[in-house]
């Protein structure tokens, strides 16, 4: 059957939104991240409340939860990607779609499409939940840069997205790309962070934190939010690559 | 006892398994490396601070190899086959053959146990070795006791990864809650700011056992004490629910 290439690439898409959409632990993993997200806001913001009323901004904790936050879409990416290894589904997939690296990069535009309004939600209701509780006690806040924060965050949480489910593509065993990407967003990158300071430009956690980061007085940022927005769509379009072109060459 | 023996070879052929192997023995190691090289400079610099931590921080970050132990010894049992092999679980197979749930869950746990301690004992000796190769005659001496708290941290939290599995029966939450709260940024640590009850929770008081924290509560003792209580309550939890649910549900 011929298909007009234009309504393949719809179909496709369509596929691969359903494929994710029915996938239980997507909902599953999206709901407990929202709501550890509130929890840990509510932890962050009781911890900032006992200090110095008055001097910190609400934007600093609204996003304190990030570095906790990303590991629930750590686990998002990998989901979508390796879902299709346990079962036998891949092969399934490649008969009835046997465009390899247009399928991976539906694959990864479809999962793009679920998660930014997932991450602008949780995103944005963390930074609410913190407005409510200070109110009072925290400095004046402009509406244009907490948008442009939760815009930013909105954004880092994507790519991180994107980043594992090509790491999950390239791996295709959930255990281990689960833990090699934990391991590094949690114990490597932090320590590199003290102990490697050079670094912290160049890797896409750090580089891409400039993106939510409200600029801060006392710290010379090193980074403008568009160019850590640059260097981790680098990184994601790295590993994107790097993994259909494992993806076209391997067997399945 | 051949339960025992069964669980070993089970442990030793998983697949993935060689990712625990290699991240419990080098990681501990490398993250040591990485500070001793640091506190090289501030040692001859002549600021040195933290010298007696040195290859205990790489201990208590690298303890992530025994919790993917811990949690593929009890994930994989309920990993779905692929349709074009049948579909089935390993637990059918397992409680087919140990018939008695209790001992199995017995079995599988001695079998974790051992190999998180030997695991352990080659992450310290590759941890002080790594730490003279770097510091050379400034190495701090590594006291008996404070090792033996060590392996004791390593094999309880395993179990505790052991435990929360047979739980969840999926390896994805216990392995991300884990891993970041043995991270630099734990949870417990933050929840520790809000309230003081939170310095009770396992990992906590584990990392008492060896590490000098500035605001240290209990002493190393017990810490292991409370940890193992834990340990102790999780493995009771775990094995009524073992005994009780159904295997297919």
């Amino acid at each position: 059957m011929r298909v007009p290439s234009s309504k393949k690439i719809t179909l496709i898409l369509g596929a691969e939104l359903g494929k994710l959409i029915t996938l239980p632990l997507t909902w599953l993993t999206l709901i407990g991240t929202f709501i550890l997200n509130l929890f840990l806001a509510a932890a962050f913001t009781s911890v900032g409340l006992q200090e110095t009323a008055g001097t910190q901004s609400i934007l600093n904790i609204g996003l304190a939860s990030m570095g906790y936050l990303q590991a629930g879409f750590i686990i998002l990416g990998i989901l979508a990607a390796c879902s299709e290894y346990t079962g036998g589904q891949i092969r399934t997939t490649l008969t009835t779609v046997p465009w390899r690296g247009l399928q991976l990069s539906l694959k990864h535009l479809a999962l793009a499409i679920v998660t930014i309004p997932a991450a602008f939600i949780i995103a944005a209701s963390g930074v609410f939940y913190t407005f409510i509780r200070m109110r009072d006690t925290a400095t004046g806040l402009e509406i244009d840069t907490m948008l442009a924060a939760i815009a930013g965050a909105t954004g880092y949480l994507t790519l991180t997205t994107l980043l594992s489910a090509a790491m999950g593509a390239l791996i295709r065993r959930t255990t281990p790309a689960l833990v090699i990407l934990l391991g590094y967003y949690f114990v490597v990158s932090p320590l590199t962070r003290d102990l490697l300071p050079g670094l912290k430009r160049y890797l896409p956690d750090t580089a891409g934190s400039y993106m939510y980061m409200p600029l801060s007085s006392e710290e010379v940022n090193v980074l403008t939010a568009l160019q850590g927005t640059g260097i981790l769509m680098l990184w994601t379009l790295l590993f994107i690559i790097v993994a259909s072109i494992f993806y076209r060459r391997r067997d399945a | 006892m051949r339960a025992f023996n069964a669980e070993l070879s089970k442990l030793f052929s998983l697949p993935g398994i060689w990712l625990a192997y290699l991240i419990g023995a080098i990681a501990p190691a490398a993250i040591s490396a990485l500070e001793s090289m640091a506190q090289k400079e501030e040692i001859l610099a002549g600021v040195s601070t933290r010298l007696s931590e040195v290859g205990y921080i790489g201990l208590a970050l690298g303890v992530q190899g025994v919790i993917i132990l811990g949690v593929l010894a009890v994930s994989s049992e309920y990993l779905t086959e692929s349709s074009e092999s049948g579909g089935g679980q390993q637990i059918t197979t397992s409680l087919t053959v140990v018939s008695s749930r209790f001992h199995l869950l017995l079995a599988k746990a001695c079998a974790v146990t051992v190999t998180s301690i030997l695991l352990s004992v080659v992450a310290i000796m590759t941890t002080i070795s790594a730490t003279h190769f770097v510091l050379g005659e400034y190495t701090p001496a590594f006291e008996v006791s404070k090792l033996i708290g060590a392996v004791c941290y390593w094999t309880f939290t395993a179990l505790l990864a052991f435990g929360i599995t047979v739980l969840t029966r999926n390896g994805i939450i216990p392995l991300a809650v884990l891993i970041i709260n043995t991270s630099v940024v734990s949870f417990s640590f933050l929840l520790s700011k809000v309230t003081k009850l939170a310095l009770y929770l396992p990992d906590r008081v584990g990392i008492e056992m060896f590490m000098f924290t500035s605001d240290r509560f209990l002493t190393p003792f017990t810490g292991g004490l409370v940890m193992f209580a834990w340990v102790f309550v999780l493995f009771i939890v775990a094995a009524i629910v073992f005994h009780r649910r159904d295997v297919a549900a």
